[in-house]
């Protein structure tokens, strides 16, 4: 049982994890049309495979569009390598024109209310997450290697979105050098203007830019709703079928265990033991089962969990510890407990109703 | 309690054969009395005590408990017939493994509902009068085969029941062992002023009973 539950929490609360992580994508170019190459694969408009724009050609051609009143370029790079750091954590890295922090981000905190956004379009300040500041020692001052050029940490985010936890912010000049794509972004984030509809906005881009997607932010949703839908659909399958190969092998087991007790249970009927009293005592046997098999697997699950999230993302495991109630939500923890107690008390009921059917003249004229 | 059998008769199938336990059985146990019903192995010794503790059904035949017709009794009544009214002692103990002397006596007043301080207070008394008021925490796998009888007495006894009822309660024991047991259901009988059945063919409980039947190939007659 312990088993069981170790796996249907680890494997689903590292599901949950990552379609958060994507569904937390949507909170960003909040109320824009974002504007990627047709070449790019997408997630919640984050290009994170392909699809180079030409920085100034681009924005040209969307500003000759009607209906925009505001174009942002930015570039999104998935994979930063550190120099100089030996293994390489899985990270991203954003480039954003000084101006625009707001439009992209929202109203976006930085940690103990110190440091700020970076102010000069061609200087080397920075903002990072706030997972990678922890997992690096980094605070408002520090230098860091990114490609070869030093930057300076001007702010620390102050966020709960997986994805900026592990982000470093600059300006986008600054993101073209260190990244060696002068001149290219791979994200246009393109406001309506007055009484402009997102729909309408992407038709239009579409027509006249040829080698762009655009894509509303209803859009955007659905190319990644049927997705996380479908991995959710699978984790609750998994699970269903876990559990009800649990709820099987409980119920032999408990089986197995009431047929040897059998004699027990038949004394127990012939002292005058009332029905529910003999019911009642294999479901308490098999909700124990369950209460320490769900303790058992929701601990060790949740370590499974932690590890799963340390290895997919290289950061050391010790730094998960202060969030496992991120990666693994109290409520998840209660609804498996519930489910799994309740699963084992399922699986008494049929060695529950076989113990109520034992009698003593039965079972000791079989002994004998 | 009075209990009278009428033509008690019950039969098994086993495969395509019938075969006949007790045939028209008629038997009277007398109000507090010590009866002893015996005979050889197979006789239907057992089966007519399950019949009388209300454990199994006739095939035909009737059971009266006081003149009352047992058939007519649902099987929550019988099942509250037992726990208050009967006692019973194995022959190979039916102890619950896990519990403590204790706990095993305390069950059958547990479940009539009887108070915490009543439970432990009637126990300790009745395993002190079994002469196990020093094993009283003892789980059964740490007694003895006598002491673990006498546990059996002790539980029986516990929720003050009109008959007790015993299938070869020395079956399992050394001579020596299996007089004290006897000698604590003679006096269960004559001093506790109750009902005991026991069915047994040790020739040391027959001299003490006041009736003896005696049961042969399902039948029985009085021996006297």
């Amino acid at each position: 049982m312990a088993l069981a539950a170790t796996l249907v929490v680890a494997v689903g609360a590292t599901t949950m994890r990552y379609t958060t992580v994507v569904k937390e994508m949507s909170v960003l170019f909040n109320g824009q049309v974002m504007v990627t190459s047709k070449d790019a694969i997408v997630v919640q408009a984050i290009p994170i495979f392909g699809g180079m724009l030409p920085q100034n050609f681009t924005i040209k051609e969307l500003e000759g569009i009607e209906g925009i009143e505001r174009v942002i370029p930015v570039l999104f790079v998935v994979n930063t390598t550190f120099s100089g750091l030996g293994s390489m954590p899985v990270n991203f890295s954003m480039g954003i024109p000084v101006e625009d922090w707001q439009a992209v981000l929202g109203p976006m905190p930085l940690k103990g209310n110190s440091g700020h956004f970076p102010t000069n379009e061609s200087g080397s300040e920075v903002v990072v997450g706030a997972s990678m500041a922890d997992q690096y020692n980094w605070v408002v001052g520090s230098r860091i290697v990114l490609h070869e050029r030093e930057l300076t940490i001007v702010g620390v985010l102050d966020t709960k979105m997986a994805l900026l936890n592990r982000c470093i912010i600059m300006p986008l000049k600054l993101a073209q050098t260190v990244h060696n794509n002068v001149g290219n972004i791979n994200i246009v984030a393109v406001k309506p203007a007055q009484g402009y509809s997102q729909g309408n906005l992407t038709s239009a881009i579409q027509r006249k830019v040829s080698y762009v997607k655009a894509l509303t932010e209803e859009e955007r949703n659905d190319v990644v709703q049927p997705i996380i839908a479908q991995i959710e659909s699978w984790n609750v399958g998994m699970q269903t079928i876990i559990l009800c190969m649990s709820l099987i092998l409980v119920m032999m087991v408990t089986v197995m265990s009431v047929s040897e007790r059998r004699r027990d249970f038949a004394t127990l009927d012939a002292i005058g033991a009332p029905l529910h009293f003999v019911f009642s005592v294999v479901i308490l046997e098999t909700s124990l089962i369950g209460v320490f098999g769900a303790l058992l697997g929701i601990g060790f699950g949740s370590l499974a969990a932690l590890l799963i999230a340390s290895v997919y993302t290289n950061i050391p495991l010790a730094l998960f510890f202060p969030s496992i109630f991120e990666i693994v939500p109290p409520l998840y923890m209660v609804q498996m407990f519930a489910a799994i107690v309740l699963v084992c008390c399922l699986g008494g009921i049929v060695p529950a109703l076989s113990a109520m059917r034992m009698r003593v003249a039965e079972v000791l004229r079989a002994e004998y | 309690m009075r209990i009278k059998t009428l033509d008690l008769t019950k039969t098994y199938q086993v495969g395509s054969s019938e075969i006949t336990a007790l045939d028209k059985v008629n038997l009277e146990v007398g109000e507090k009395s010590f009866t002893v019903i015996v005979g050889p192995s197979g006789a239907g010794k057992s089966t007519l005590l399950n019949l009388v503790g209300l454990n199994d059904h006739p095939t035909s035949g009737k059971i009266l408990i006081d003149s009352v017709d047992t058939s007519q009794f649902s099987a929550g009544e019988r099942r509250k017939i037992r726990l208050s009214r009967m006692g019973f002692v194995f022959q190979t103990f039916n102890l619950l493994p896990t519990l403590s002397a204790v706990e095993n006596v305390e069950l059958p007043m547990a479940l009539a509902k009887k108070s915490r301080k009543e439970q432990r207070e009637a126990t300790v008394r009745l395993l002190e009068m079994v002469g196990l008021g020093h094993r009283l925490a003892h789980r059964p796998k740490e007694l003895s085969i006598g002491e673990m009888q006498r546990v059996s007495i002790a539980r029986a006894l516990a929720n003050d029941p009109e008959i007790v009822i015993a299938d070869e309660p020395t079956g399992e024991l050394d001579s020596k062992t299996a007089k004290e047991i006897i000698t604590l259901l003679v006096e269960i009988s004559k001093k506790g002023k109750k009902t005991v059945v026991v069915a047994t063919h040790d020739e040391k409980v027959i001299e003490a009973a006041d009736i003896v039947y005696a049961i042969q190939d399902g039948k029985v007659k009085p021996e006297g």
